[in-house]
């Protein structure tokens, strides 16, 4: 009850309005108008849509396609965030200016230039060929792996800054003391690194996941329409089929998915991260 | 060959050289502190010990085995850092561990040691506490615990005090030296504070712009510092500038502004002399060397009073004494005496 007599605590009642009447309240309209019939109350948008196989596709697309874009981003971005907090001043401000200025250029200005790149003579194909990978060039656009890394590419500041600000914040002597208690380099990492910026993985995976999940523009325009996720059909279900009652029970899905994946994956690695 | 053994340790950051060619050797079991001011190149002589930074000339050896080369988890070389850099996301207990496991001791062996290190810096009762929770003695003994569990052939401390309060860091320097002594660890501490330096060696190096300008034991450093620096950095002293006017049977005769005074020496006639006297080892009253001075300022410091004097500028004279009936009144006119055997004597710097 002291917290409300804290006059600080008013400081957040301009952005709880504003989340509370345009975020919040358009979502329940949204759930309750999936659980909402002709008779009331029901489940049935629910039980029609798992009784489609189709649907499972779209739920699965879309899920594989959020755990490939976070998986390379991961992968990717924790090396690049350690290079970015070791790197010396000059370097540093020349690589987060290289990372947070690719945000202010609009998803579909970056959408339709990997257009470009994943065509069949794009950078990548011919990348591809002349590395030895593949014999000729192909077309990387409109499939799933141009997919994920257009959009790898496009999260990817969210998965190494949340990265980066925790290992900047890490004592470099912690990674000494290590070495000179005998614990050879990957020991080190694995038993002082790892742990310490798992909480900074946790917050870019779920950036990350969270974006790639409900992403709407990026598979539009680099996979197209025979490649359905849950976002695109919610789009497709209020925009063309103008059945809200599917759009609102799709849109309701995602966002069961979503958070239950990164709530789950935030509590499993906080499991892990006291047991390291 | 001694246990540790530096020789011609040389390194440099970009244009500036820290370290010139510096030699050290410490016995097994010594405690020997490396003592300058900040700058000195001390602490980069440690990392280089420690394997924490390449040398760029010279070799550093350890129980007979050059491990010039070798990189720090391969050396046997445990540190105290300054900040402690113990692990926040581990307890007391898993701190202490670290070492061992790294080391790939059996599980019974590892509590075993745990427990055995824990007693032994008072800690037992907090080994499941996260080290967050710990206050900053605490801290350091859990330091102190986790770099001694894997029993290294050397023990490398980096100012472990400077964060302490001074009374706890008077009590841990005590405790921290009878624990390295009953487990005979080898030990090079590095230190900015000469009264940490004096308590716990068995012999100080006095550092100066990445060289040593003297090793030897507390009382021979303070006692006859080898050159104006190690006497200027190390205790306080009566510094008088003056000009040898020739050496007879070993005792120099120097004209100061105080008068001539005598010091045991070799100097010729007319070479510039700088000549000091430890300030407890001034009398008050007449002695084989004299001078009559005026009181500048008396500061009773409980045990003993400091009294300051007048004199020319550069100069410095001071007095240390326990025995005056009362703290006399700053302008009175005083004549002071020591023995010439206590007077030493450098070219003027």
């Amino acid at each position: 009850m002291k917290a409300w007599r804290d006059p600080v605590a008013l400081l957040a009642v301009p952005a709880s309005l504003y989340l509370l009447l345009l975020y919040a309240l358009p979502l329940l309209w949204l759930l309750a108008k999936s659980f909402t019939g002709a008779e009331g109350l029901t489940l049935k948008p629910y039980i029609e849509f798992f009784s489609d196989p189709f649907n499972w596709r779209v739920v699965w697309n879309t899920l594989s396609v959020a755990l490939w874009v976070t998986l390379v981003c991961l992968v990717v971005g924790y090396p690049a965030a350690f290079a970015l907090a070791r790197a010396g001043a000059a370097l540093q401000i020349a690589m987060l200016v290289a990372i947070i200025l690719p945000l202010s250029v609009g998803v579909v200005v970056k959408a339709f230039a990997w257009q470009i790149v994943l065509q069949r003579n794009g950078m990548v194909s011919q990348l591809l060929v002349a590395t030895g990978v593949w014999d000729e060039p192909q077309r990387l656009l409109f499939t799933p792996p141009g997919l994920v890394l257009g959009a790898a590419n496009i999260f990817l500041p969210f998965m190494i800054l949340p990265i980066y600000s925790v290992v900047k914040l890490i004592d470099p002597r912690l990674l000494e003391a290590g070495a000179t208690l005998g614990a050879a380099p990957v020991y080190r990492f694995v038993k002082i690194m790892l742990p310490l910026t798992l909480p900074g993985v946790v917050s870019g995976l779920a950036f990350v996941f969270s974006m790639a999940v409900s992403m709407y523009v990026i598979p539009s325009l680099l996979i197209g329409d025979r490649f359905q996720t849950l976002s695109t059909l919610t789009g497709r279900s209020f925009l063309f089929m103008r059945n809200e009652q599917l759009g609102s029970t799709t849109a309701v899905i995602l966002l069961a998915l979503a958070v239950s994946v990164v709530v789950s994956s935030s509590w499993l690695a906080r499991r892990l991260g006291s047991r390291a | 060959m001694s246990f540790l053994e530096v020789s011609g340790a040389e390194k440099s950051f970009g244009a500036a050289l820290v370290l010139g060619g510096v030699d050290l050797a410490v016995a097994q079991g010594e405690f020997v502190s490396l003592l300058g001011p900040s700058g000195c190149g001390k602490t980069t002589l440690l990392r280089i010990v420690a394997g924490l930074l390449a040398v760029d000339r010279g070799t550093v050896a350890l129980d007979g085995r050059n491990i010039t080369g070798l990189p720090p988890h391969k050396r046997d070389v445990g540190v105290v850092f300054q900040n402690y850099a113990l692990f926040p996301h581990l307890t007391v207990a898993e701190n202490v561990a670290f070492g061992l496991k790294a080391h790939r001791r059996s599980a019974g062996e590892t509590k075993d040691a745990v427990k055995r290190f824990l007693d032994l810096v008072h800690l037992s009762d907090f080994a499941d506490r996260s080290v967050r929770a710990l206050s900053g003695g605490q801290q350091q003994r859990v330091a102190v615990a986790r770099a001694l569990a894997v029993r290294p052939k050397l023990l490398l401390l980096d100012e472990p005090f400077s964060a302490l309060d001074r009374k706890l860091r008077e009590t841990m320097q005590i405790e921290l030296r009878r624990l390295l002594r009953e487990l005979g660890t080898t030990s090079v501490f590095v230190t900015h504070d000469q009264d940490e330096a004096l308590t716990m060696s068995d012999r100080i190096a006095v550092m100066n712009r990445g060289a040593i300008e003297q090793l030897d034991t507390p009382e021979a450093i303070y006692r006859r510092p080898a050159t104006p620096f190690a006497l200027e950095f190390v205790g306080l002293s009566t510094r008088l500038a003056g000009t040898s006017l020739g050496t007879d049977d070993g005792i120099v005769l120097v004209e100061t502004a105080l008068g001539r005074l005598r010091a045991p020496g070799s100097f010729v006639k007319g070479a510039p002399v700088l000549l000091a006297v430890r300030p407890e080892r001034i009398k008050i009253g007449a002695a084989e060397n004299t001078a009559n001075a005026r009181l500048r300022d008396a500061v009773f410091q409980g045990s003993k009073v400091q009294l300051h004097f007048e004199v020319r500028d550069g100069d410095q004279l001071m007095v240390e004494t326990s025995d005056l009936p009362q703290v006399p009144a700053p302008g009175s006119e005083m004549t002071l005496g020591w023995s010439s055997a206590d007077t030493l004597l450098y070219p003027a710097p």
